[in-house]
């Protein structure tokens, strides 16, 4: 018998652990429709026939949210034959009112009480039979994080599906009667079995469900004799009467201990959100992540194999393992190549990939750490914490999050903004998310700073700098347009009580977010080094088409590309072949840049930061050009993995062009102002682009410090639920 | 008064929740509702945590200026 289980349950109620319980590795993650809200599906470990769709996690039913919508409609619309409603058994009471609506829908619903590990140990107690008898509902313990009674679910998922569902909870008469006549005008097209949540939530004036009827009904003389009478709006009334019945429920199921002690999630609370130790602690805590993922155990890794796997071989148990590229080559020796294709592949694909590849060790590390702080509940806390910060630049505290991610790599930063429910403060953030240097950019900032700067200690912090005054300049323009005006969304967030987070989870979410990065080097990096190798190696000299030597290379295919495209970044300063190449292969992966200069200066393999042709850079680029390079390469459009991030993340043509245009013409801006006043600096002559450089400045300040556009319409003011 | 008023410890009952209907709803949902018990848990830069129905929330302070307690 083939079933549909819809998994649904707060946020925080350890939802997604049961579905990875349930489902282990079968699982298909995308998007809901039209949407991107995420959706798993997957099917039932040891049962195939059982599919199990994870709903997006809900407080409530109302049409408010996006994913409350989504929620709903798959609910109403894909004949589910199961709810599986996960609650969290210490938090019970505000739980059971997502609860009291789905068991409205006239679907067969099992209640999984979840943490039944920590009620015990904590000495709450839930009369389990009673709270099933009161819901009308099987209830089951269960802990997910323990695996405990997970196989009891199935079971019971068994013994309800196709069951008729019977009402347990009424409200007061005269409600009763109301909805019983609204239910009444109902079109014909609304099945028996949901007309009684369609009738509630008409009742509650619900424009979204109003607006889905195949009929228009006109119940609002009905509602307003109920509202006359009882003085309040219907959409109160239904709320205080299920918190009334749950209520009932707790008092008569639930017993707690003094319930006005202060928990341990409180007490850690007082110390780690406390106004005057929660930056210190803050600050602490990232500096020891970094540490460790940057200088320790993530640099020890990544020299591994950057030097051993990529570079010379390594011992293992006393026998000289060689590395990949050795032993790529005298494979393929041995099978006798043509020595350009040898060259391909050793020199062009595997130096290529190779080098994107050493990032992966920190940058895993990196995933680690900050796994284990969204896990235990911490990474909600810093989003409170900056919050008023980021509020002063129109972005929320949940914007913080992505940027840390970014630091790693920009393509689940840009995924991380889905925990931001405001499409609008959500679409800021995915565009200046990649802003902050990803781990991709760093070799090419020790190579300027490296070959132009002496390897002054100022280049690095100054890029991490440029990268944040960036993201606050682009909140404040970007706040001061129309199309994002408007408060930020006022910020709610539910904080999760602290705990250790399971090894399981903190694994899947470190694979999934270095998995995208590792598909990158195998796809579109793969790709970009056999380009970039070709139209290096081949070229016309004197009318004639061939191969390349290594000091030919003036006359190739990419020099040509490269001089073509070189006038674009004249008024930058680097407005050569070789600077122009760079910077677009940069944009395939900003890893490229480092290695592609490599090439275009005669190198086929160079270390990460291109120390080999440090004097070559620092004779074609002057402190000015180069930091203007700099500038413009961290801050244009990312590189094309994460390119594709943001139109998926965005789901709209017109907001990605919108994007991408945004962050160039800004690297563009931001380059050519730094250029120019550096030139100003050292040269001290004044040049006619120097003057239209003022000109700029004026607009960009005028587009700091304008005021903000008029207020609008109250209840324009955050429109959270835009479809387009 | 508004919950922006309370002392860290203090526990109130809310008597209205005021604002957006959106905002407002949104705390419905998460148990802002006549008559709930809140405790303030923490204060940060005007932002609050506070615990409510035996959950940890984090508010801005412009939502906490909407939501009424009774005085002490």
């Amino acid at each position: 018998m083939k079933i549909t289980i819809a998994l649904a349950g707060n946020p925080n109620s350890g939802k997604t652990t049961l579905f990875n319980v349930l489902t282990g590795s079968h699982q298909y993650i995308g998007n809901w429709p039209g949407v991107t809200v995420e959706k798993k599906e997957g099917n039932l470990k040891t049962n195939k026939d059982i599919k199990i769709t994870d709903l997006p996690g809900i407080y409530s039913l109302s049409p408010y949210t996006l994913e409350e919508v989504v929620a709903r409609n798959y609910l109403l619309d894909e004949h589910i034959d199961v709810i599986l409603n996960i609650v969290d058994g210490m938090n019970l009471e505000r739980n059971l009112y997502l609860t009291t609506q789905l068991l409205e829908l006239g679907i067969p619903t099992v209640i999984a009480v979840n943490m039944m590990d920590l009620v015990k140990k904590n000495g709450y107690h839930i009369d389990i039979k009673a709270l099933s008898k009161k819901l009308g509902c099987p209830v089951i313990e269960i802990s997910a994080l323990k695996e405990k009674g997970v196989e009891d679910i199935v079971d019971e998922v068994m013994k309800v599906a196709h069951q008729e569902v019977t009402i347990q909870h009424y409200f007061s008469y005269d409600i009763e009667r109301t909805i019983e006549d609204i239910q009444n005008q109902l079109p014909s097209d609304i099945v028996l079995s949901q007309r009684r949540f369609f009738a509630i939530k008409l009742f509650e004036r619900d424009q979204k469900l109003q607006a889905q009827l195949s009929q228009k009904i006109d119940i609002e003389n009905l509602i307003q004799v109920i509202e006359k009478q009882e003085d309040d709006d219907s959409e109160s009334l239904i709320t205080n009467e299920r918190y009334q019945y749950i209520t009932s429920i707790i008092d008569e199921c639930y017993k707690r201990k003094n319930q006005n002690q202060l928990s341990i999630s409180d007490k850690i609370d007082q110390i780690v959100t406390n106004r005057w130790l929660a930056l210190p602690i803050f600050a602490f805590i990232m500096w020891f992540v970094y540490y460790i993922s940057v200088t320790t155990i993530g640099t020890m890794a990544t020299d591994f194999v950057n030097e051993s796997i990529f570079g010379e071989g390594f011992e293992l148990f006393g026998s000289m393992i060689p590395s990949i590229p050795d032993f790529i080559r005298s494979a393929l020796q041995m099978i006798g190549v043509a020595s350009w294709l040898e060259g391909l592949i050793v020199d062009g694909i595997v130096a290529g990939v190779g080098a994107v590849l050493g990032f992966v060790p920190q940058m895993l590390v990196l995933f680690f750490f900050l796994a284990i702080l969204e896990g235990c509940g911490y990474m909600a806390r810093v989003a409170f914490i900056m919050d008023r910060l980021f509020r002063k630049f129109g972005l929320s505290g949940k914007s913080f999050i992505p940027m840390l991610i970014g630091t790693g790599c920009g393509v689940p930063a840009v995924m991380a903004t889905r925990t931001i429910e405001s499409s609008r403060d959500r679409k800021m953030t995915i565009m200046t998310t990649t802003f902050i240097p990803c781990s991709a950019k760093l070799p090419i900032i020790a190579l300027i700073s490296g070959a132009l700067f002496n390897g002054a200690s100022w280049v690095a912090p100054s890029a991490y700098f440029i990268g944040m005054a960036a993201i606050v300049m682009s909140g404040i323009i970007l706040k001061k347009t129309k199309m994002f005006a408007g408060e930020v969304a006022p910020f709610v967030m539910e904080l999760p009580a602290y705990h250790i987070p399971p090894a399981r989870n903190i694994m899947r979410s470190v694979w999934e977010r270095g998995s995208s990065f590792i598909k990158k080097a195998g796809t579109i990096i793969l790709l970009s080094t056999i380009f970039v190798w070709f139209t290096s190696y081949f070229g016309f000299v004197d009318g004639q088409w061939r191969m390349l030597e290594a000091s030919e290379l003036n006359n190739s295919l990419l020099a040509m590309l490269g001089r073509m495209i070189a006038w674009i970044f004249t008024p930058l300063g680097f407005g050569h072949w070789q600077g122009a190449v760079a910077t677009i292969t940069g944009l395939v992966a900003k890893e490229n840049v480092v290695s592609t200069l490599g090439i275009l200066y005669g190198f086929g393999e160079v270390a990460e930061n291109g120390v080999e042709y440090w004097p070559m850079l620092a004779s074609t680029f002057t402190i000015a050009s180069a930091y203007a390079f700099l500038v413009f390469n961290l801050l244009c459009a990312p590189c094309f993995a994460a390119m594709g991030a943001i139109k998926r993340e965005m789901n709209s043509r017109k907001w990605f062009i919108f994007a991408i245009g945004y962050q160039t013409i800004f690297a563009y801006i931001m380059a050519f102002l730094i250029y120019q006043l550096i030139t100003f600096i050292t040269t001290l002559s004044i040049t006619f682009e120097m003057l239209i450089g003022v000109i700029i400045m004026l607009g960009l300040i005028y587009l700091l410090i304008r005021p903000y556009p008029k207020k609008m319409k109250e209840d324009e003011t955050y429109d959270e639920l835009d479809f387009e | 008064m508004p919950l922006t008023f309370v002392g860290i410890g203090e526990v109130h009952k809310i008597l209205k929740v005021k604002g957006q209907e959106k905002s407002k709803k949104f705390l419905e949902s998460l148990g802002f509702v006549e008559g709930a018990q809140v405790t303030i848990v923490s204060y940060n830069q005007g932002n609050i945590i506070v615990n409510i129905k035996e959950s940890r929330v984090a508010i801005s302070q412009e939502m906490a200026h909407k939501i009424m307690v009774e005085g002490a």
